[in-house]
């Protein structure tokens, strides 16, 4: 599990074979910080089903509260990082965790950048 | 052929050339004031007179030769004929064909016969006598009743005895049923209301190359710009469906599903509950759980059974600390 996960890390932060598309070809992650987003975003999913069965045994008021305290502690023993509200939504180019944009999933500066040279599909600069 | 034609009717043409250089506008006028006192119901007839003109300038053209010979036919022939035409509508057609350069007689007749052919077969609308009628009742047969279902109808109607729903009690019947609505059930062409739509028009539009995404925006924008507002509450309600709010009938089940499984395996998950006890909290908690998973239409059958074991498992290995409780 250990080796499997170590040797993901390193695949991640080989280089990739350059495609043959226009623009930025990115073939490392960004930063450190961004790595260990992206690890918790594939735990998040590998564990996202156990988590969801085990918090409805605990929220609710049908089953007898041993069995939810149970429950309590197993979800505690999950790793901490497949806990979903870990999950920070950075920017995808810069790695910016605050400014970010959903829908670009951009930093409010990069994206100012492209829209500015007309690379954002349907956006304009707003006047009214 | 139309130096000879000329020189047969020079005489005429001189005459009606020279009539109209010197009064040019007295049969316009003429054929002006006529048109304007005809009332509505003869506009129609305006309208198509000068639509046979129209073709009658084109056929003229084409064919110089008949015309000579088969003129003095035709107004042989509608002399022949007894209906009498409108005398208004036989003004008209003179004033017309007055007003067209080429050879008078010959159009005024040539309206005239069409005239007389409108007139045939609006008066055999009216009568209802047109041919399509005759070859449809030629084709029906008459069926024949056995007597005992003509006898079953006859007493049918004599009896009106009532139930307690106020409904006629009628004597059994068991192939008469399809004699009641005076057709076979099972003769004629289906609807295909309640299967699903063939798809044989399908196979004939994949000869057509698949339109173009271009192809389908200019679709679009003609939709949107030829769409009026609903005039009823049945326009409406086919745009609505159009647009997905209202569903199509009959209801399918499965509209928007592809997982291949049926709706009802989705639905109904009782029979997977049977690992579980029938009394206390935990099947109370799993028939939630079952509720819940009914409603949902994102996952797959197999998530489902899946998420139902794990619980299974799940409560078999907490099965010692339950029983302490």
């Amino acid at each position: 599990m250990a080796a499997a996960a170590l040797g993901w890390a390193l695949r991640a932060a080989r280089q990739v074979l350059p495609s043959p598309c226009p623009g930025q070809v990115r073939s490392y992650y960004v930063d450190w910080r961004m790595l260990r987003d992206v690890k918790r975003r594939r735990l998040a999913y590998e564990y996202a089903d156990e988590r969801l069965r085990i918090n409805a045994i605990r929220k609710n008021t049908i089953l007898p509260k041993e069995l939810q305290e149970v429950a309590d502690k197993e979800i505690a023993a999950l790793p901490r990082d497949s806990c979903p509200s870990r999950i920070r939504n950075r920017c995808v180019l810069t790695s910016r965790p605050r400014g970010v944009r959903r829908r670009w999933r951009l930093s409010r500066i990069v994206f100012r950048h492209f829209a500015d040279h007309a690379q954002v599909s349907g956006v304009q600069r707003a006047m009214w | 052929e139309k130096d000879k034609s000329t020189t047969s009717k020079g005489s005429t043409a001189e005459e009606a050339s020279k009539r109209k250089e010197g009064t040019a506008e007295t049969p316009k006028q003429k054929l002006l004031d006529i048109i304007g006192n005809m009332k509505v119901e003869v506009s129609y007839r305006k309208k198509l007179q000068e639509l046979k003109a129209s073709e009658n300038k084109k056929q003229d053209t084409n064919r110089q030769e008949g015309p000579d010979s088969a003129g003095p036919q035709r107004t042989a022939e509608g002399i022949q004929r007894g209906k009498p035409l409108n005398p208004e509508l036989v003004k008209a057609a003179s004033a017309v064909a007055s007003s067209l350069p080429l050879n008078k007689k010959q159009t005024e007749s040539e309206l005239l016969a069409q005239l007389r052919r409108h007139e045939e077969t609006t008066d055999k609308q009216k009568k209802g006598e047109t041919i399509n009628i005759s070859n449809v009742i030629s084709e029906m047969t008459v069926k024949k009743q056995s007597p005992a279902q003509r006898a079953a109808r006859i007493s049918g109607r004599i009896s009106l005895e009532l139930d307690d729903d106020g409904q006629r009690i009628r004597p059994e019947r068991f192939s008469s049923q399809s004699f009641d609505s005076r057709r076979s059930l099972k003769v004629g062409k289906r609807l295909n209301i309640f299967t699903k739509a063939s798809t044989e028009p399908e196979h004939a539009l994949k000869t057509v190359s698949s339109p173009t995404i271009w192809d389908l925006e200019f679709a679009k924008e003609i939709a949107a710009i030829t769409a009026q507002p609903p005039r009823n509450g049945f326009e409406e309600m086919i745009q609505w469906t159009k647009e997905g709010i209202l569903w199509e009938f009959p209801i399918d089940n499965e509209v928007g599903m592809d997982d291949g499984a049926e709706f009802h395996e989705h639905i109904f998950l009782d029979k997977h509950l049977e690992g579980f006890p029938k009394d206390g909290p935990i099947r109370h908690f799993m028939e939630l759980v079952i509720c819940g998973l009914s409603k949902n239409p994102y996952l797959s059958v197999k998530q489902k059974i899946e998420h139902i074991e794990w619980f299974e498992k799940y409560f078999e290995e907490k099965k010692k600390l339950l029983q302490e409780i």
